[in-house]
């Protein structure tokens, strides 16, 4: 494409802005200030906006052009500017997330041949993303790629942390890296001129529009994040006892590549019961090294979820959770709270005959269980609803016997189901291995599926007991299903509560009878 | 209200040749002054909530001339105010979006155009239509012509919509017959500027009072006098009226070179026209094309002998006309038949039938056009290339972003006090199973997209009770119908509750009170907060209920989420019949942050004491099933990526955004969630007897906390290696 000439005559063109924000972010503070610095240098401008129904929480844009000539030398000459952005005509795209930035690449707003591109590369998920059962966050890395490829110049940097950095808002973040692009036929000086007279948060605007000036202007790059494997590479465990010898018995019996995940996962049962267990599931997991065709894939996806298993959810383990230093740390420093505030903590908790048969002893465990299962709506009303203070000693003593409990946890109705369960598991992938490959690593990610509490730990429970019965033995067995099946209902089972999509690929999967609908719709 | 106009509200005391620099609606206002306005109202609605923004706060100005303003409690309400200008000669401008707006105002505005005006009475119609509006998508153009009111379309620069608007009350005085200006979204929010005129003192206002009533029965519509009036629209009003725009040179005429062909456009599209021809080498910045164009400025009625002339002697024509049916362009064909004027007229042949015409859709259009009937000197290969280029472009676009970008629908607000309700409802189905909704128009109406996707019609503001009873007797469970504070008060209470009492109807009635117009930007309601108090106002739903004979009447607070179900359960069980309401009380967030943030700021200003809630995620806890999201969707309920090594879907995560209202926690006890949340209370400036209690809580804390994980390969929790590096290994 050959570079266009614009106007028949003169060849005046107005520099034509086009900014995509979620609403909230003060685009129109931003737009106003681009417009009061346009004026003040008397230059012809126009500035519109879109904000619609959108005006809360959607995608908002706002469009400005700005005529290089002053008013003064215009003479009785008037241009006329558009209110609306035509695809591949901007010269500088704005947009202040990477979806969104996404969004006006596919909008054909952004031009190879004259388009400099401004994006934040901070995510802010849209709900689609965010309501997924598992991961459905949408590929950043492509948009990124394209914004690079695309443009005619890209300056990516995330405006979020930039802003946080210079203890300003994104807005003023980007009018310095607008002015820094040289684009605007205003100094860079107009605008800093224009934050001091508006008066408000002069030095905290300053200091943003100074970071994103540096960043349009090449002298700051974005920095990756930095990994922290060096320096976890570099830190020497200092371990005794159990610990130790349970690191000595990995670093012997596993792989290199294997042992960070294996490690975890041991420390993990460790953490959750005590050494017995943790050799317990090392012993599991061996069982699986141990079986032919059981790759480097397949033994550290089942040492992953293995370990997830193992240390499963119950009212133990989230008062063991609750009540450690360093949660109190992290959420001081979650809220934001500096040493001089206090921080009242209130834990939300409502237990009821489940959680209660998960920690007595199994011959009344089971049966209040099984009572529970087939009465969901009294059982539903046994539960009481608790509002626990951890701050408090009163609260936190309640939570930290709690915690105290897990030396009784071995004789609990839940841990006995939990060891079945994962036994029969475990069963399973030793034979789909032995069989095929891609079939054992099915069977092992099956057990995604059982994550969540209450109904939603129920209702994966139930999918994959449905998957196992109707496609994973028969698969084993030597049946028509193949792993891409157990794959396809797996991915099923996770796109909606309602357990309409497995219905549908239970249909759709040759030789399988259709099941009945998932359990307890959300 | 949601934004303050009380520094934009001085210059509308700008005087002659004083330059003013604005907002297109605040520019409309100053027009109004201009034009010696007396009495003004509207009532909200995007494009034009903040021109009644502006009036309200521009009280001081107002009453300095004596012009009266009137917040309307609906659009019938604001159009019949015009009923002043049928009698007397005094200026009025009343406001509203449209097409809806004008939709409700009808009934008014078939009246005041069959007796016709003496004073000057104006409309100006926020013509919501196109990319970000929030209704259905219909032109306001039939309304003109039903009723034969003329409908304006200034070219949207600023200096042309003032000018539009004073001249719309000359055209209306002239003609004596209403005006509707048309302003199109992106026009009502545009930044420009123009030079300003003094504004005028009104020669009858609340400063100088009428002291005689007017009695002249052709002023009234009642038979016989309405087939008089019926004939008087097309015997005497509308030959004023073209009279009057071809006098005044309301529509303008640009020459160009290339005079066997010319555009016809609506006057708000030409920016969009004149790029167009810009992109395509016909024409340049400072609107000079080498095709003639003749702009609209009037829509309605069109001044045949005008049309005539400007495509005498043209091959072809093309009509720029926005939306469906294309009246303008049936319009010209006809009138060009009639004349004997043989230029092809194209239009909806090139441009799309339906929908905004955005500059990509116009340039599109008009560089088909210029391909299509080659103009002498025009370059054809390079109108090619124009929607060539965009498809080039996007064709690049699509290979290296492969998915579609998920789309960022609209949801309630962080903390909105409606989500609740919505929580609650999905619960309650849970255990009843789902029903019939019918919704409301309002912020509301977000229910029927995810995460909620509860609401099975919508049928227009305030009509969410009356569009249920028609099906409420043939369904089998007790149907649910919702409606904001603002629906209420602007015709549900008479078209649904009253109704609805008086045909004894069964059904369940959700009334949503926050305390304003929330989705126009929090303007006050009869029920809106009287001096700050929520608590308090000076017209009440439960009152209006009461009198209007609701027996089954409950308040709840939409938060408390387990009363919510509970109440929402009586409500769909009682043995009671006739309509049940609940009123589902909590002031809109975005009103009270606004408060209380500046409260807040002040106690801490002064060093005293401040406790601010929040909510957050245990990390560990979490398990990323994401539940709590599908039974909320607050922008601060969030997800992170995962820490841990061995569970790798992200987590739930709080935002710095959350403004501790409280649902997450109402949620997962109501619904038996997971036990991931916590409420942190952030204590600051906290007085002695805390520090010294908080002291010793510590202390006992500290001596039993719970012992941390060990890790056996040393890496601390956040710190571990990328799961990413560990797949790779597999």
């Amino acid at each position: 494409m050959a570079a266009r000439k614009q106007s028949t005559a003169k060849g005046e063109v107005p520099v034509k802005i086009l900014i995509a924000a979620m609403g909230g972010e003060g685009g129109g503070v931003l737009t106003s200030w681009i417009v009061e610095a346009a004026r003040s240098q008397d230059l012809p401008v126009q500035a519109t906006s879109i904000p619609g129904v959108a005006q809360r929480t959607g995608a908002t844009t706002y469009y400005i052009e700005i005529v290089p000539t002053p008013y003064s030398k215009l003479k009785d000459k008037t241009p006329v500017l558009d209110l609306y952005p035509a695809p591949g005509d901007i010269d500088l795209m704005i947009a202040t997330e990477l979806l969104e930035t996404g969004r006006v690449i596919e909008k054909g707003f952004v031009n190879p041949d004259r388009t400099t591109l401004i994006a934040s590369t901070h995510r802010v998920y849209s709900l689609a993303e965010k309501m997924d059962m598992g991961d459905g966050r949408y590929e950043g890395e492509k948009v990124l790629e394209a914004a690079k490829h695309i443009a005619k110049r890209s300056i990516l940097f995330d405006m979020d942390r930039a802003a946080q950095d210079a203890g300003s808002i994104i807005n003023s973040v980007i009018l310095g890296a607008m002015a820094g692009t040289g684009i605007l036929p205003i100094t860079p000086e107009v605008f800093e001129q224009g934050i001091k007279d508006a008066g408000k948060a002069v030095k905290s605007n300053l200091a943003g529009f100074a970071a994103g000036r540096a960043y349009a202007e090449g002298k700051v790059v974005e920095a990756r994040p930095k990994t922290k494997r060096a320096a976890a590479k570099s830190k020497a465990p200092k371990l005794e006892g159990a610990a130790k010898a349970l690191r000595e018995r990995i670093e012997r019996d596993y792989k290199k590549a294997l042992q960070p995940i294996v490690m975890e996962a041991a420390g993990r049962c460790l953490d959750f019961q005590d050494e017995k267990y943790a050799a317990l599931y090392l012993d599991r997991l061996d069982t699986v090294r141990e079986t032919k065709g059981a790759d480097g894939g397949i033994v550290q996806e089942t040492a992953r979820h293995l370990g997830l298993r193992m240390a499963y959810e119950d009212v133990i383990r989230v008062a063991q959770f609750k009540t450690r230093a360093s949660r109190f740390e992290r959420v001081r420093g979650e809220v934001g709270a500096t040493p001089d505030q206090l921080v009242r903590v209130t834990e939300f908790l409502k237990p009821g005959p489940e959680e209660f048969a998960q920690v007595l002893p199994r011959f009344i465990g089971g049966p209040v269980s099984r009572w529970a299962d087939r009465n969901p709506d009294k059982a539903r009303k046994l539960h009481f609803g608790m509002h626990v203070r951890t701050d408090t000693i009163g609260g936190f003593l309640r939570l930290r016997m709690m915690a105290g409990a897990r030396r009784f946890r071995r004789m609990g109705y839940r841990y006995g189901e939990e060891q079945t369960a994962i036994e029969r598991w475990l069963d399973l992938i030793r034979r789909a291995a032995a069989r095929d490959k891609k079939l054992a690593r099915e069977v092992i990610e099956c057990a995604r599926l059982i994550k969540g509490y209450g109904d939603t730990h129920k209702r994966g429970t139930t999918n994959f007991a449905r998957i196992t019965e109707q496609l994973i033995e028969p698969a084993i067995e030597g049946g028509p299903v193949t792993a891409a099946d157990i794959a396809k209902a797996r991915a099923a089972a996770l796109a909606d509560p309602e357990g309409n999509a497995l219905d549908t690929a239970f249909a759709e999967i040759a030789g399988v009878p259709a099941g009945e609908g998932a359990q307890a719709a959300e | 209200m949601e934004r303050s106009f009380a520094k934009e509200v001085q210059s509308l005391k700008l005087g002659e040749g004083e330059t003013f620099e604005g907002e297109g609606i605040l520019a409309v206002t100053k027009a109004a002054l201009q034009a010696g306005v007396s009495y003004v109202g509207g009532y909200q609605g995007s494009p034009v909530s903040h021109l009644v923004d502006v009036l309200s706060e521009a009280k001081e100005i107002m009453d300095e001339y004596g012009v009266h303003l009137e917040i309307c409690a609906n659009e019938a309400g604001a159009a019949a105010m015009l009923g002043a200008s049928i009698n007397y000669p005094i200026r009025g401008l009343v406001t509203w979006k449209s097409v809806v707006g004008t939709n409700v105002a009808s009934d008014a505005l078939s009246n005041l155009g069959s007796v016709g005006v003496v004073g000057g009475a104006v409309a100006v119609i926020g013509e919501d239509y196109g990319e970000g509006a929030s209704i259905i998508q219909e032109r306001s153009h039939a309304f003109a012509m039903k009723s034969s009111i003329w409908l304006m379309d200034p070219r949207p620069n600023l200096t042309t919509m003032v000018d539009t608007v004073e001249k719309a009350f000359e055209l209306s005085e002239a003609s004596n017959a209403p005006v509707m200006v048309m302003l199109r979204i992106l026009a009502c929010h545009v930044q420009g500027r123009f030079t300003a005129r003094d504004n005028k003192m009104p020669k009858i206002s609340r400063r100088n009072k009428l002291q005689t009533p007017d009695h002249n029965l052709m002023r009234i519509a009642l038979p016989p006098n309405t087939y008089a009036q019926e004939k008087n629209k097309f015997e005497q009003r509308m030959p004023a009226a073209k009279r009057f725009i071809v006098e005044q040179g309301l529509n303008e005429t640009f020459d160009g070179d290339m005079e066997d062909v010319g555009i016809i456009t609506q006057g708000g599209l030409y920016n969009t026209v004149l790029r167009a021809l810009d992109r395509v080498g016909l024409a340049d910045l400072y609107g000079t094309s080498r095709v003639p164009i003749h702009v609209l400025n009037v829509t309605y009625p069109l001044v045949d002998e005008q049309l005539a002339e400007f495509c005498a002697g043209k091959k072809h024509v093309l009509v720029v006309e926005e939306g469906n049916p294309e009246y303008i362009e049936e319009h010209i064909n006809s009138a060009l038949r009639k004349a004997d004027i043989q230029a092809v007229v194209h239009g909806k042949n090139v441009l799309p039938m339906a929908g905004q015409y955005t500059a990509e859709v116009v340039q599109t259009g008009v560089a088909k056009w210029v391909e299509l009937v080659a103009p002498e000197g025009a370059d054809t290969d390079r109108a090619g290339a124009v929607p060539e280029e965009m498809f080039t472009i996007n064709g690049k676009a699509v290979a290296h972003l492969g998915n579609p970008v998920p789309p960022r629908p609209p949801t309630f607000c962080t903390g909105c006090p409606e989500r609740p309700v919505f929580s609650a409802i999905k619960l309650m189905e849970r255990e009843l199973g789902p029903t019939h909704i019918s919704c409301d128009i309002g912020c509301h109406t977000f229910s029927a997209l995810a995460p909620f996707n509860l609401g099975n019609t919508v049928l227009g503001y305030g009509l969410g009770l009356a569009s249920s009873t028609g099906i409420a007797p043939s369904f089998g469970k007790r149907v649910i119908s919702v409606m904001g504070d603002g629906g209420f008060w602007h015709n549900g209470m008479t078209t649904g509750v009253a109704s609805s009492i008086f045909n004894k109807d069964d059904s369940v009635l959700i009334v949503m009170k926050n305390g304003y117009t929330s989705a126009t930007g929090w303007q006050f309601l009869p029920s809106s907060p009287n001096k700050g108090n929520f608590e308090d106002s000076k017209m009440s739903i439960e009152r209006a209920l009461r009198t209007l004979g609701v027996k089954w009447q409950r308040k709840v607070r939409t938060y408390n989420v387990s009363k919510m179900v509970k109440t929402l359960k009586e409500a769909m069980t009682t043995a009671q019949d006739g309509l049940k309401v609940i009123i589902a009380e909590s002031e809109c967030m975005l009103a009270k942050q606004r408060r209380v943030k500046a409260e807040r700021a002040e106690r801490l200003k002064a060093g005293k004491r401040d406790v601010r809630p929040r909510f957050g995620i245990d990390d560990d806890v979490c398990t990323g099933d994401h539940s709590c999201i599908r039974l909320s969707g607050c922008p601060s309920l969030t997800i992170k990526p995962s820490t841990d090594m061995l569970r790798t879907d992200p987590k739930a995560h709080v935002n710095q955004g959350c403004v501790g209202c409280g649902l997450c926690g109402e949620v997962s006890h109501a619904a038996i969630l997971c036990p991931s949340f916590y409420k942190a209370e952030i204590v600051s400036n906290p007085s002695k007897l805390e520090l010294w209690l908080s002291g010793i809580r510590q202390k006992v804390i500290t001596a039993w906390l719970t012992p941390e994980a060990v890790r056996l390969n040393g890496v601390h929790e956040g710190e571990a290696a990328e799961p990413a590096d560990a797949q790779k290994a597999a």
